[in-house]
């Protein structure tokens, strides 16, 4: 069982036809790295000497063994990604959980208005309400204002950026020429590369003023915040739903148009239905992206932490999750940042769960593409 | 053949129709009216303005749609971009002729651009409804279907309802309950008009009758420029300034459609006429949006971040020499497509280089006459919270030095460029056995150099204590090291002169190509060593004034370059193909060889810090170029502000870090996931976590660095957190790139290696990586530059400093210390600026904060953000062009 479990070993580590004496350089070698981890975690001062002489073993046993030492590192290089995936996970979870456990629900208070519970679809029969929803001093911290912002910022931006969006994808993978694909595409790239900041700089300096004699309001509201993060989030929903439909295979629409239909019939009929799943993929990373949009929010909206009331009142502003931490950090105390975390770890539990759910609808499409091809 | 494609081709005339032209103009009505509509709601323009105001501004409109569509007719005309659809002729005609109208119209009346609009929606429901009573009634022939389909009476269901819920809610009031009576009705009458009646009627009818209330609503300034909504219940309201522009926005592009689809005779041809307007149109609007931002920022912030701008006209005419480069290169390369004439191929091909050598010519004027070239503008600093204007300039000086950063950058790129474009001369000409003892010579004098130069590293200029070592033995060493390298570097040009025929150049030079490469390679590589010897060991030989490696470099570049010359001039006596290809070689080896020589001249410069001058010219540390917003930090209290030096270092080394810290990671992760490990649920899981982390939100991954890395590094905000935070974003999108790349490498490739007896590794060493490099360094460029922008997480890691006046020293923040970890660095463990949190502090300063100041930090942003997608892109447009020629 054991020389079975070592053999085993051995060929994950150094592969099926290992050189003798590769074990003891290329073992060494492994043995360091795995120390410097250990040492890194109990005396992180002592982890940079550990490593140089990681380093060194490798120097060696690259010379003597290069094919099985280049092994070795590539599988370094895997587990340290996989265990840095992981470990900013598990972090994530441990550092919310004193939170959650010191408030439990009261992390989702319902606030009370003019003694009235605001009315909050079904939730105010399973969470408790209270006046007080958010005094760091008092250990109030309910998080329900901030995600209903977040709700209602990520709402208005996936009317900007999901018909926008679609109609541009179907503009780059079914209308433009060949010439014109090459620009627009990397067009809408570089969109996506205009960082958060200056979109946040631009609201900051232009939008306010327009707002103020515009809208009538007395700042920027979840309606332009709305609006410029689904803008931003239009690039990622153009990618990918062009990615859908230029996967659907080319016989697809050659045998409609072989019908006597038209470019556009085929698009409506046979395009878009086969490239449904993929295009609602997009939809979704989108507004993933759409959610975790911070530096414009920040920067844009004031980062108040009030309910707005009624609920449906695109004008009023306030922090989203994303903006409640970063404005909040720097002046936080342990037990807000405690808080921060948990809304962390519902940004990324809700992030990562439309990121796997977009990419388990995206595997089937082609799967069921690939089947049909 | 269907009617639609004859129609295509044939040109406007006689026998085009009323129908046709009247459909044509109200497309370009609504085109004209889009545009008025966003300029209004940007504000460019006033909605209240009329009379002349709002006339000067339509001649403006007038000029420039004429300008638009006169060159394309110029063009057309001479056939270098013919126009053959008879629909975009119709179009670009009615444009002109809407804009004068409309110009006359402003300059007649005294009717605000707001009420125009209104008339403009008005006008195009009549034509569009008389369109669709037009083909009803079988005026015209037309191909409509039975209905225009449930899609359509949806949309206008929708469009209905909100049109009824503002008619109703103006009538009766919001306060009852009639309104959604109202709404109810209009919503469920267009539904069903739309649907029952036939085609023709059913996507003209709606269309009209939505316009024309909208345009009614506007023209009879029911809604106009004052008009306010306040609803009480929320904290915002309308104002005419936002709902006119709205209201024509959507009026426009439902008549567009609508016009669209009659001018295409209905029909599965007119819907899809139709749907491709609104789609091109989106496309457009999104294009238009982009290069709005990108002017928009550039506009604010181009003024304050060229303040002060200076450079000497040496220094910049060297600047353009790669792009000279470049611009010839494609010269030589034929390009366009075969609809355009030879003349205008020819013309865009060296546009580029006549354009370079423009400027050239430019700096060589500013040379001669000694005149400097001066812009001179203001700018605006924010002094105690009060804005202050200042004067200042961009300017381009008599100067003739040059500094050595420009030169290395400059020299290397060249360098890069030739040798790029150098093959090999292995094996070709005579075999000389001198030459062949020289070069199994050569890699262990420069490995002795090198040696020694990272003696003198580690250990200090006089180690020991000896001072004699650093000033007497490497002065001597440096002295000879440099004159054998001149000596290598000049014997090409000896061994073309040599022997008597001058007309023999180019067969000569082929017998002598080993000296080409011993010159070229081995002079550069012990030249260079010698430059590392100087700087670390702190010595600057000069015999008679001369500081040797440099005149040793100068004398080697003109060397390759006089031979460069003399075999470009000979090669036109060369008879043979083989021996002309060969000196082709030799001419681009030269050239780069001379690049390179000057490249070691740089380094000498910025190593030493000793001047070179050559007449009135200089290579100097410090150059010529003045660029106060990028290469000073903030001056406190100064006459000038400064600039933000700090902050650019700081993404610099932020960039630095996170990729040094994600390529070889994520490269070596994807190699083993895609090369060694078998393809199964592990290596799917992965795929799926990586693609998950790289849609986290930047913030969360912020929060684990200020949770975790902080307190490990030492407590405080610091450079080397932000590092690795960044190298966390950056670990995924690497993996999915590489992975990606590797998996594109086909199978073949890998299959001809094991056939030739090829082991695994090697095969992944010298074909699978090699073959993947080009998606790899894509894939890198471009999450750079994503992860260059990024300021969620380096707010919580990195801090954010408003005018931080010293930039961090990361390379002479190393010092080795007794205890462990042996090697600390300060300036990794310290808070640094960055460009993001730069813009970022200027927003939390709030009234301090100097608002042309963050537009500047914004523009210098936005243009490292973009200049990273733009290589990216361009990478991978040249790399996927020569996969397809493979």
């Amino acid at each position: 069982m054991s020389s079975n479990f070592m053999s085993n070993a051995r060929t994950t580590l150094l592969g099926q036809d290992a050189s003798e004496g590769a074990l003891l350089t290329v073992g060494s070698a492994a043995l360091l790295l795995v120390a410097t981890v250990g040492v890194f975690l109990v005396a992180p001062a002592l982890a940079l000497p550990t490593f140089v002489l990681f380093g060194l073993a490798t120097v060696v046993s690259w010379v003597r063994h290069q094919a099985e030492t280049a092994r070795l590192l590539t599988l370094v290089a895997t587990v340290s990604t996989v265990l840095t995936v992981t470990f900013i996970t598990v972090y994530l979870f441990a550092s919310a959980f004193p939170a959650v456990g010191e408030h439990g629900v009261g992390l989702f208070l319902i606030p009370v208005v003019d003694g009235n519970v605001r009315w909050f679809f079904w939730l105010d029969a399973v969470f408790p309400s209270g006046e007080t929803y958010w005094n760091p001093l008092s250990g109030a911290y309910s998080l329900i204002p901030t995600i209903w912002a977040t709700v209602v910022v990520t709402t208005i931006s996936a009317f900007v950026a999901g018909p926008l969006g679609l109609f541009g994808a179907l503009f780059i993978s079914e209308v433009a020429s060949d010439g014109v694909r090459e620009v627009v595409k990397p067009a809408v790239e570089v969109l996506a590369g205009i960082p958060s900041i200056v979109y946040g700089f631009i609201g900051f300096q232009v939008l306010n003023g327009f707002i103020q004699t515009s809208f009538l309001d007395d700042g920027a509201s979840f309606l332009i915040a709305g609006l410029v993060v689904g803008l931003m989030a239009l690039p990622t929903v153009v990618s990918v739903a062009e990615d859908a439909l230029s996967s659907v295979p080319r016989s697809m629409k050659d045998g409609s148009v072989a019908m006597g239909a038209t470019q556009w019939q085929t698009m409506k009929s046979i395009s878009i239905p086969a490239a449904f799943s993929g295009i609602s993929a997009g939809l979704i990373l989108g507004l993933g992206r759409a959610i975790g949009e911070t530096m414009a929010v920040a920067a844009i909206m004031a980062a108040g932490v009030g309910l707005s009331n009624p609920l449906f009142d695109v004008f009023d502003a306030g922090a989203t999750l994303t903006s409640l931490i970063a404005t909040n950090y720097g002046s936080a105390s342990e037990s807000t940042i405690d808080v921060l975390f948990v809304a962390g770890v519902i940004l990324f539990v809700i992030v990562a769960g439309m990121s796997v759910l977009s990419q388990f609808i995206e595997r089937r499409m082609k799967e069921k593409l690939r089947g049909q091809a | 053949m269907s009617d639609a494609y004859a129609r295509d081709t044939t040109l406007v005339g006689a026998d085009s129709r009323l129908y046709d032209r009247a459909l044509d103009g109200v497309i370009s009505l609504t085109v004209v009216g889009f545009a008025l509509a966003l300029l209004s709601l940007v504000q460019v323009v006033g909605l209240a303005a009329s009379g002349p105001v709002l006339g000067e501004f339509m001649l403006a409109l007038t000029a420039v749609t004429a300008g638009g569509v006169g060159v394309v007719a110029a063009f057309s005309w001479a056939n270098v971009v013919p126009i053959t659809s008879e629909r975009l002729r119709g179009v670009a005609g009615g444009l002109l002729v809407a804009t004068v109208l409309l110009t006359g119209v402003a300059y007649a009346s005294d009717v605000t651009l707001a009420a125009l609009l209104g008339w403009l929606l008005v006008v195009e429901a009549v034509v569009v409804v008389a369109a669709g009573a037009a083909s009803r009634f079988g005026v015209v022939e037309t191909t409509p279907d039975a209905s225009a389909g449930l899609l359509a009476g949806g949309a206008f269901g929708a469009i209905g309802l909100g049109v009824g819920a503002g008619v109703g809610g103006s009538l009766v009031g919001f306060g009852s309950a009639a309104w959604v009576a109202v709404a109810l009705v209009v919503g469920v009458a267009l539904l069903v008009v739309t649907v029952v009646a036939r085609e023709d009627v059913g996507s003209t009818v709606p269309a009209g009758l939505v316009v024309a209330v909208l345009g009614a609503t506007i023209a009879s300034a029911a809604i106009g420029v004052g008009w306010e909504w306040n609803p009480e219940v929320v904290s915002g309201g309308f104002t005419g300034g936002v709902v006119v522009p709205i209201f024509v926005l959507t009026g426009s592009l439902l008549s567009a459609w609508s016009a669209a689809k009659a001018r295409e005779g209905f029909g599965a041809q007119g819907r899809q006429y139709g749907t491709f307007l609104v789609i091109n149109l989106n496309a457009l609007l999104m294009l238009v949006v982009m290069a709005a931002i990108v002017v928009f920022v550039t506009l604010k912030g181009v003024g304050y971040a060229f303040h002060g701008f200076e450079v000497g006209a040496a220094s910049a005419f060297l600047a353009t020499l790669p792009f000279l480069a470049l611009a010839a290169q494609r010269a030589s390369q034929p390009a366009g497509t075969e609809e355009w004439r030879g003349g205008a191929r020819q013309l865009l091909r060296v546009l580029p280089v006549s354009a370079v050598g423009a400027l050239s010519a430019l700096f060589a004027y500013v040379v001669v006459t000694g005149r400097s070239l001066a812009y001179d503008f203001t700018y605006t600093v924010q002094v105690n919270r009060q804005p202050e204007v200042l004067d200042t300039s961009v300017s381009v000086t008599r100067s003739l030095v040059v500094g050595s950063p420009l030169v290395l950058v400059a020299s290397v790129a060249l360098l890069a460029y030739f040798f790029r474009r150098y093959g090999s001369l292995e094996n070709v000409g005579d075999d000389l056995p001198l030459v062949g003892q020289v070069r199994r010579a050569l890699p262990l004098v420069v490995g002795a150099l090198v040696m020694i130069a990272g003696a003198f590293g580690i250990l200090g200029a006089n180690p020991f204590g000896v001072t004699a070592l650093g000033g007497t033995v490497a002065y001597w060493i440096v002295v000879v090291a440099a004159v054998g390298a001149m000596a290598l570097a000049l014997a090409p040009l000896a061994g073309v002169l040599a022997g008597g025929d001058p007309r023999a150049v180019g067969e000569r030079a082929v017998s002598v190509a080993p000296l080409f490469v011993v010159g070229a390679f081995g002079g550069l590589s012990v030249l260079l060593a010698t430059a590392f010897l100087e700087s670390t060991a702190r010595t600057a030989p000069n015999v008679a004034g001369v500081p040797v490696v440099a005149f040793a470099a100068f004398v080697a570049a003109a060397g390759f370059l006089a031979v460069a010359v003399l075999l470009a001039l000979g090669r036109g006596n060369v008879e043979e193909t083989i021996t002309s290809r060969l000196v082709d070689e030799e001419v681009t080896l030269s050239l780069a060889a001379a690049a390179g020589f000057v490249a070691v001249l740089g380094v000498h410069v910025a190593g030493t810090g000793v001047p070179f001058r050559v007449g009135p010219f200089a290579v100097a540390t410090q150059g010529s170029l003045s660029w106060p917003m990028a290469m000073q930090a903030y001056i406190p209290l100064g006459a000038e502000p400064g600039g933000i030096l700090p902050a650019i270092v700081g993404t610099v080394w932020l960039v630095v870090g996170a990729t040094a810290f994600a390529v070889p990671l994520g490269l070596g992760a994807a190699v083993f996931l895609t090369e060694y490990a078998e393809q199964g649920n592990f290596t799917n899981l992965v795929e799926i976590a990586t693609n998950a982390l790289w849609s986290t939100p930047s913030i969360v991954f912020g929060l684990f660095g200020a949770a975790f890395l902080i307190p490990r590094l030492g407590g405080d905000e610091s450079l080397l957190a932000g590092m690795l935070v960044l190298g966390f974003m950056l670990l995924p999108l690497v993996l999915i790139t590489s992975r990606e790349a590797i998996k594109a490498v086909p199978d073949e490739y890998r299959d001809a290696s094991a056939a030739l007896g090829v082991d695994q590794w090697t095969t992944i060493r010298s074909v699978v990586v090699p073959a993947a490099m080009p998606g790899v360094i894509t894939g890198v460029i471009l999450g750079v530059g994503r992860i260059a922008g990024e300021t969620a997480p380096l707010i919580l890691v990195l801090g954010s400093t408003l005018n931080s006046t010293e930039a961090v020293d990361v390379i002479g923040g190393f010092r080795f210390v007794a205890q462990p970890p042996f090697v600390v660095n300060d300036a990794l463990t310290a808070a640094s600026a960055s460009l993001p949190t730069q813009v970022w502090a200027v927003i939390a300063a709030g009234v301090s904060g100097s608002p042309s100041m963050g537009w500047a930090s914004a523009f210098i942003l936005l243009m490292v953000v973009l200049s990273f997608y733009a290589v990216g892109i361009t990478a991978r447009t040249i790399f996927r062009r020569k996969l397809d020629y493979e």
